[in-house]
């Protein structure tokens, strides 16, 4: 593999290189709340790629909240149907991505390209993105990437690869896109020393996950059994489903949660002028299974819960998408009204096995 | 391999392929049946599918909504029998011969007709239920020398509710082949069987050895009818039905039509009572 070393100050270089051709997107500090958001850089010395794990995902930059996949426009009078695929996509770059937030991107690209059907509009995203991420050397307090395989480090799937090394940082090349852009930077090469080194953070800071990252413990491959073979006792999932406020938050912070919906909506200022539009949606929301004329076959909370935590912790999935849908960022746990992020669900799984 | 509107090299294309409404039939209450042809010559010339199958459908300026095909995939106009549960269904029903809605598919797997050849065919439809299996009748109707015995058992709650009553009457003329009508609630003109569509086992002498069941219907028939097979000794990989779910994309993307580990839009919607007692999942 091709390694750099790039001085700290020099980091933006890398931002400022991929802004001439890319939007740029990475981790900012919101003034006023303190919160990290991974957002559109207006400047790119908003990018602070030491700041605290985002808030929201960057799944949004390849697979928005709302989008536009084709507008039509019917002329009933000359009965004649005019119709576009119309998703505008730019080159985006995504500059300091938390290794669990490409794992995260990894489960879409998975799910959306690699089976039977590849999804089109994501796929035009996806071949326009350049991915820089940014390795963790210590773990934040809901973290618990080393219990789903995502993290500290990104082992695939980015372009470059930045690890704080002190004074320097280590850049190693994951793709083409990535050589060509380290050599427009004209960067110094770096040897297994540097390797050694970052291998030596990054031990580091898998054994600081005890100390810093108490919030959440997830001990999925325990769990994943129960869960296939459907052996998770009925008052479990009710519990679950008794403490589910079905708001959603947990589908759209996830960084793998891929399920939407597709409406038509008319365009008041033009007649038969409509948009086609793709929209996030949550298997927690009692309409996501209604089907027209009012049959729910998912009618209980708990039944639609169930479905969540067996769409990430099953041997099925992992037999599809080869990892747990669960990247291990604490987000669902972080923002849950009713206490049932992923990690307490596996622990309520476990506690029932040991019991 | 069947022709697919907007799948090219195993890529979903968005834009549906414009059709026009060539004639509007009604069938009973809240059902009409739409006859169609693709406005794209060389494609509605290759246009195949499978019975069982389903297609995407746009209403412009309403949306979109999954439909069984329930023509036979040959000699055989094409059209939806559809009814009005919602609002995209409800603004196909106020079009008019001549308009124009969008399609996408045919989408899901088929019935898997060629592990079928030698066996006889039982259908057992509960009202609409019979719209996804017209498609698989007409077939083993057209192929008639493939099968055994051939039985159509349809119930409806009134005799207003039986469907297809048209083309029953045709069935019934062909040489070998059974169909048994029935319903729950009969007017008084009605001189044909009552009571729910299993009743009519034995009145058909409804064969188990070598036997294929379809059934299609209201959840409370199908478990039901399922039960009845099941006694009488019909195994269950033998029992066939279509699933019905919300569907978004067709694709196995959108996720709104899982049932257990399984997409209905791509791994069904033709599942065996097999597959479906394993799916944990209400029909």
């Amino acid at each position: 593999m091709t390694m750099f070393l790039i001085k700290k100050a020099d980091v933006g270089n890398i931002a400022q290189e991929l802004s001439r051709e890319y939007q740029i997107y990475g981790p900012m500090i919101e003034k006023g709340s303190g919160q990290t958001f991974f957002d559109r850089a207006q400047d790119l010395a908003e990018i602070n790629l030491s700041a605290p794990i985002p808030s929201n995902p960057p799944k949004s930059v390849v697979f928005p909240q709302m989008e536009r996949i084709l507008s039509y426009e019917y002329d009933r009078a000359k009965n004649a149907v005019k119709m576009e695929p119309d998703y505008k996509i730019e080159p985006r770059a995504l500059v300091g991505l938390r290794p669990c937030d490409l794992a995260g991107i990894l489960c879409l690209d998975r799910f959306f390209m690699g089976q039977e059907f590849v999804d089109e509009v994501y796929l035009n995203h996806r071949k326009k993105m350049f991915i820089v991420t940014n390795t963790c050397v210590a773990p934040f307090k809901q973290c618990f990437c080393v219990c789903t395989d995502s993290g500290p480090a990104a082992g695939e799937g980015y372009d470059l690869n930045l690890t704080d090394l002190g004074k320097e940082c280590l850049v190693e090349v994951g793709s083409e896109k990535g050589t060509a852009l380290a050599a427009k930077l004209a960067l110094k090469p770096a040897n297994d020393s540097h390797l050694a080194m970052k291998k030596e953070k990054v031990d580091k800071s898998i054994a600081m996950f005890e100390g810093i990252a108490v919030d959440s413990k997830a001990w999925i491959s325990r769990v994943m059994n129960r869960v296939t073979t459907g052996f998770v006792k009925e008052d479990v999932w009710e519990y679950v489903g008794d403490q589910c406020f079905e708001c959603g938050a947990c589908t759209f912070v996830c960084p793998s949660c891929s399920c939407f919906n597709i409406a038509d909506v008319n365009n008041p200022e033009c007649a038969g002028c409509a948009d086609r539009l793709r929209t996030w949606d949550s298997c927690s929301y009692e309409g996501y299974s209604r089907m027209a004329g009012g049959h729910n076959p998912r009618k209980p909370v708990e039944d639609r819960r169930n479905k969540r935590f067996f769409c990430k912790l099953s041997y099925s999935q992992m037999k599809k998408y080869l990892r747990p849908g669960c990247v291990g960022c604490g987000r669902c746990a972080w923002v849950c009204p009713g206490d049932i992020g992923l990690p307490n669900v596996v622990t309520y799984v476990r506690r029932e096995i040991t019991r | 391999m069947s022709q697919v509107l907007n799948i090219q090299n195993g890529k979903i294309v968005t834009v549906p392929e414009v059709a026009t409404i060539e004639e509007i039939r009604d069938e009973i209450r809240e059902v009409k049946t739409f006859y169609l042809s693709i406005d794209n010559k060389e494609i509605w010339n290759n246009f195949k599918y499978k019975s069982g199958q389903f297609i995407m459908c746009t209403i412009f300026g309403a949306g979109e909504f999954a439909v069984s095909l329930p023509p036979s995939p040959e000699n055989d106009r094409f059209h939806i029998t559809v009814r009005t549960v919602g609002k995209v269904t409800s603004a196909l029903h106020g079009l008019k011969p001549g308009d124009k809605v969008g399609l996408r598919g045919p989408f899901g797997n088929g019935f898997p007709f060629e592990e079928f050849k030698g066996k006889n065919l039982v259908y057992v439809a509960g009202g609409i239920g019979l719209i996804p299996l017209r498609s698989s009748i007409v077939h083993a109707l057209q192929h008639k020398k493939d099968f055994g015995r051939v039985l159509v058992l349809h119930g409806a709650r009134t005799p207003d509710d039986l469907m297809y009553k048209e083309n029953i009457k045709e069935w019934q003329s062909f040489e070998g082949f059974e169909t048994y009508i029935t319903v729950d609630a009969p007017t008084p003109d009605w001189k044909g069987e009552t009571g729910f569509v299993h009743t009519l086992f034995d009145k058909a002498n409804l064969p188990v050895e070598n036997t294929i069941a379809f059934v299609c219907g209201p959840p409370v028939m199908f478990n039901t009818v399922i039960g009845e097979l099941l006694k009488r000794g019909l195994p269950d990989e033998n029992i066939y039905s279509t699933l019905e779910r919300h569907m978004k994309c067709g694709i196995g993307k959108c996720q709104h039509c899982a049932v257990g580990r399984t997409l209905v839009c791509t791994d069904g919607p033709v599942y065996t009572y097999r597959q479906i007692k394993t799916l944990g999942e209400e029909i």
